[in-house]
């Protein structure tokens, strides 16, 4: 019995990206077909062909009567079985997300590859900001990830949008999964002006289609791990819950006295900016490729990302991960807790009952490598909403006020501001989050808590405080979604914080 | 009398996939098959015994190898790799027993679309892997050729999958596929200077499993589409006639028989509805689900498999049991109706059929159906019968064999079967008994 909690064990050839599809037999006619079809594939007389590139010796197979348990190719680690020496390319590898990752999966024993045209950096720069946390140049990453963990990173700088180069450096690493962190992922970036908009929706939409076009050129069988965001679906008022992009098979549309089964059809999106119309166009794309191309997708709808800290990046300074704390490329935990650092007010918008799911860097991190170990089946669009809990704005703000007042003598208030945003403050929130602990064994292994005391604990440094006292006035937003560029004005400031939080922190 | 030093007899092998005897004999004497009707005329033709079971692999490999299963290790189009429940589909790599084309090496062969042959393996010659082969490339020997093939629009086999959505566009691509196999065969004819030339039409097998009916009733639909291939396939083996010389050998054959289907039968279903079989998952359509509790299963098209423990991973019935199981298997299959009809009409242990080194791999028992019955493993099937587009089904005892030859008076067995091919082959060659003796 493992010591691990196995959950693709049962997973087989079907789901490895290791195995060439070669086509479909059907012995009752006789007949063969070079090309795989979804419907006659459940046929119960019809088998699939495959071959496994890793070890030829197997011959022609049914790649559904070899599971990951059974295959020596996979091997036992702590977050189910994952492909020996697999090969990980990561999209936007410079990112906050995309260099915690590569060392992640690195730490692992996976082959790490990755782009970057270091677009995060200059747009952070753009704004006159800079990451709080200074990170090394890209050659001091790699050389110190080597140094330090052992780590060797294939690295290459390039554009997303440049298909040429990209295709060349995925033929020539023929990656067995590809995370895709290369997107702008900021709401208010996209919403500046007319060239911002378009500028994100490019790099985000045509980048991630021209993506789609080569993974079916050149390695069909390499799963796809998409970065979405739980802002995709909005905040609906009906109070409707929130599923994971798909309608569970009992859901039903009752109307003019008839019903109809909603079971399989997308949920609706209603998304909160241009940044998100371009993350819910990514979501269609996809949708669509692995429909008519059987490429095979986890859309990870990500709740608000925080925190700091992972073994990886904190093994070394130079390892340590991008912290941007701006208007534009800040996440509100983070930057709750780089305000309370320097006395700064946490600033939250509107009523600041807006609720929101929520997860740490090094949760997010585990449920990545679930993902990447259980590849979907072919053809199949899959969809986690990924968070570890939710609750309101003004919630996270008393829980970083509190052990920011509580654990490090801080003074720290509250204040309320207008909302720059177009969107409800006060809204109904049902999200279901259940497929990652449900079918990958997903468990949060890191409260709020925990991590906002270990991002205090790195901001409070000197150093690091002293660049965020650097920036303050860069903090608070002036971009406005009417098209304004002018400070939000204070509306209330809460000097008498109450601390309550934990009882409204629903973890999963 | 003049003696040509050297001279190598050529001849010429024709096979027509799953073409009944009593069809090739009815559309001779019926106009649509004239030259094949003439070539009936010049030779001897027998019905003829198949494979048991009675698949193209099976069949085929033992045509070219004139042995055994137990022998050349093909029993069917698919098996589980020994001691895992992998389901493989064995391939040329697999045959154990060298083909005909290897017996002379100085003889230079042509072999197109024998199925059971890819990967294509080098030879003194050509060859072009038939049924079930993954991609052109591996397909060839040698691999000069592709581009030639590639001009041609040379396909390895018709994409059956058509036929789900538009019988019409099957059959178009049914015509395509052989004008491309006349085409490839022509191109090799007059290019190679071959001493063995082989070719085998595969569409016949495909049109009858689909389109059988439509045989049988002059009033269906595509009753003349039917006959209308036929006739092509017999233009294809006339012209074939014309191009030899007078002392070329001919044979032309089939592998298996065919006749109407009427019901599907699913052997697991049974099984696991009489204990013999349990998954996992009950609904699971995968052998690597098969429980430790299992004492039997099936792989298609009906051979059946005792799970011994130490044979395979959760195998769970001792050698001294085996026979038990064995009989309680014939009882359970001797007793299957279905609306008041047996459905098998032989049961076959494997000492009965199987003989060679290779007998430790056979299934245990082989089921050969009545009439109308098709037998299918249907690990999947949550029905234990039913019927489907198919109209046509193999038949075991019903295949043929067309010897155009009077050199040799005796040459023709009285009761062929596809184990004496090869053995007719090395006669016809160079008087030499079997092949690889």
């Amino acid at each position: 019995m493992s010591a691990y909690s196995m959950h693709n064990q049962d997973k087989t050839c079907w789901n490895c990206p290791a195995i060439d599809l070669a086509g479909m037999v059907d012995f009752r006619a006789c007949g063969q077909s070079l090309q795989i079809s979804k419907a006659r594939s459940d046929d119960s007389d019809t088998y699939i062909l495959a071959r496994c590139k890793r070890n030829p010796g197997l011959g022609v197979y049914d790649p559904t009567t070899i599971t990951f348990a059974e295959c020596p190719e996979w091997i036992e680690r702590p977050y189910g079985y994952l492909l020996r020496d697999m090969r990980v390319m990561i999209l936007g590898i410079d990112g906050y997300l995309g260099w915690t990752l590569a060392l992640w999966l690195g730490n692992l024993g996976i082959k790490v590859s990755g782009i970057d045209n270091y677009n995060r950096r200059n747009w952070v720069k753009e704004r006159g900001a800079h990451t709080v946390v200074p990170i090394s140049r890209m050659s001091e990453r790699l050389h110190a990830a080597t140094s330090v963990l052992g780590i060797d990173i294939n690295f290459r700088e390039i554009d997303i949008m440049d298909r040429a180069r990209l295709a060349e450096f995925i033929d020539e690493v023929k990656p067995e999964a590809i995370v895709h962190y290369a997107e702008c992922p900021s709401a208010p970036y996209s919403m500046i002006d007319a060239e911002h908009a378009i500028l994100v929706q490019e790099n985000n939409v045509l980048g991630t289609l021209g993506l789609l076009f080569i993974m079916r050129d050149l390695v069909p069988e390499t799963s796809l791990i998409k970065l979405g965001t739980m802002g995709e679906y909005g905040t609906p008022l009906t109070g409707r819950p929130i599923f994971e992009g798909i309608f569970p098979a009992d859901a039903i549309l009752k109307w003019d006295n008839r019903e109809w089964s909603l079971g399989g059809e997308l949920t609706p999106r209603d998304p909160v900016s241009f940044y998100h119309v371009s993350k819910v166009q990514d979501t269609f794309n996809v949708y669509e490729s692995c429909k008519y191309w059987w490429l095979r997708s986890y859309d990870v709808m990500q709740g608000v990302i925080y925190g700091i800290h992972t073994d990886q990046v904190a093994a070394d300074e130079r390892l340590r991960t991008r912290f941007d704390i701006d208007e534009w490329f800040g996440t509100v935990i983070n930057r709750f807790v780089a305000q309370a650092v320097i006395g700064f007010p946490l600033s939250i918008y509107g009523a600041g009952e807006q609720l929101r799911g929520f997860i740490a860097l090094e949760d997010a991190m585990q449920c990545m490598v679930r993902l990447i170990a259980s590849p979907p089946d072919p053809g199949q669009y899959g969809v986690v909403n990924q968070m570890s809990g939710y609750c309101s704005i003004r919630s996270l703000a008393e829980t970083v006020a509190e052990i920011g007042s509580q654990e490090f003598g801080l003074t720290v208030r509250i204040q309320r501001v207008e909302n720059p945003r177009v969107e409800a403050d006060i809204h109904p929130f049902e999200p279901i989050y259940d497929n990652l602990p449900k079918e990958f064994a997903f468990q949060p292994k890191v409260s709020p808590e925990m991590e906002i005391y270990r991002m205090f604990e790195l901001l409070t440094q000197p150093s690091i405080k002293q660049r965020i006292e650097e920036k303050k006035h860069l903090i608070l937003p002036r971009t406005w979604w009417s098209g304004q560029k002018k400070p939000v004005e204070t509306l209330e400031v809460i000097d008498e914080v109450e601390y309550a939080p934990r009882a409204k922190v629903y973890l999963s | 009398m003049i003696f040509i030093k050297n001279r190598k007899r050529r001849l010429v092998i024709i096979g027509v996939d799953g073409v009944p005897y009593r069809l090739i004999r009815d559309l001779s004497q019926t106009g649509i098959m004239p030259h094949t009707a003439s070539l009936i005329k010049q030779g001897i033709l027998r019905q003829m015994a198949s494979s048991i079971p009675e698949v193209s692999s099976v069949a085929w490999s033992s045509i070219i190898t004139g042995k055994n299963p137990a022998e050349h290790g093909i029993f069917g189009f698919t098996d589980l790799a020994p001691a895992t429940y992998r389901l493989s589909f064995p391939n040329f790599s697999d045959l154990k027993a060298p083909p005909f084309w290897y017996h002379d090496p100085k003889r230079r062969s042509v072999i197109i679309n024998v199925p059971s042959t890819y990967p294509a393996e080098s030879l003194n010659g050509v060859l072009i892997s038939g049924f079930v082969a993954l991609d052109i490339e591996r397909a060839t020997y040698p691999k000069t050729l592709i581009p030639r093939l590639m001009d041609m629009d040379y396909r390895i086999d018709v994409d059956s999958q058509k036929a789900h959505s538009s019988l019409d566009l099957f059959l178009k691509h049914l015509d395509q596929t052989l004008k491309a196999r006349i085409k490839a065969y022509r191109y090799l004819w007059e290019n190679i200077d071959w001493d063995t030339f082989m070719v085998v039409f595969t569409e016949t097998d495909r049109l009858s499993h689909f389109l059988w009916d439509a045989y049988e009733d002059p009033s269906h639909k595509y009753h003349q589409a039917f006959l209308r291939h036929f006739s092509q396939i017999d233009e294809a083996i006339g012209e074939i006639k014309s191009r030899t010389n007078e002392d070329d050998s001919i044979i032309l054959l089939s592998d298996h028989g065919f006749e109407r289907t009427e019901k599907n039968v699913y052997i697991s279903s049974y099984l696991k509805n009489e204990g013999f079989l349990k998954l996992k998952k009950p609904s699971s359509g995968n052998y690597s689900d098969i429980d430790h509790h299992t004492r039997a299963f099936a792989l298609d098209p009906a051979r059946i498999y005792i799970h011994l423990k130490g044979k395979y991973p959760r195998g769970s019935v001792e050698k001294e049991d085996r026979d038990k199981v064995i009989c309680d298997l014939e009882a359970l299959f001797s007793s299957i109706e279905i609306q008041g009809k047996k459905v098998i009409k032989r049961i076959y242990r494997k000492e009965e059929i199987f003989f060679g080194p290779l007998s430790p791999y056979a299934p245990d028992l082989v089921l050969l159906p009545h009439q109308g019955f098709d037998l299918k493993a249907g690990l999947k099937a949550k029905e234990p019968y039913g019927k489907d587009i198919f109209t046509g089904k193999h038949t075991q005892h019903d295949a043929f064999l067309l010897v155009s030859d009077h050199s040799d008076d005796d040459i023709m067995p009285n009761n062929p079967s596809v184990f004496d091919i090869a053995h007719i082959i090395g006669r016809l060659c160079n008087g030499n008994t079997t092949p690889n003796d």
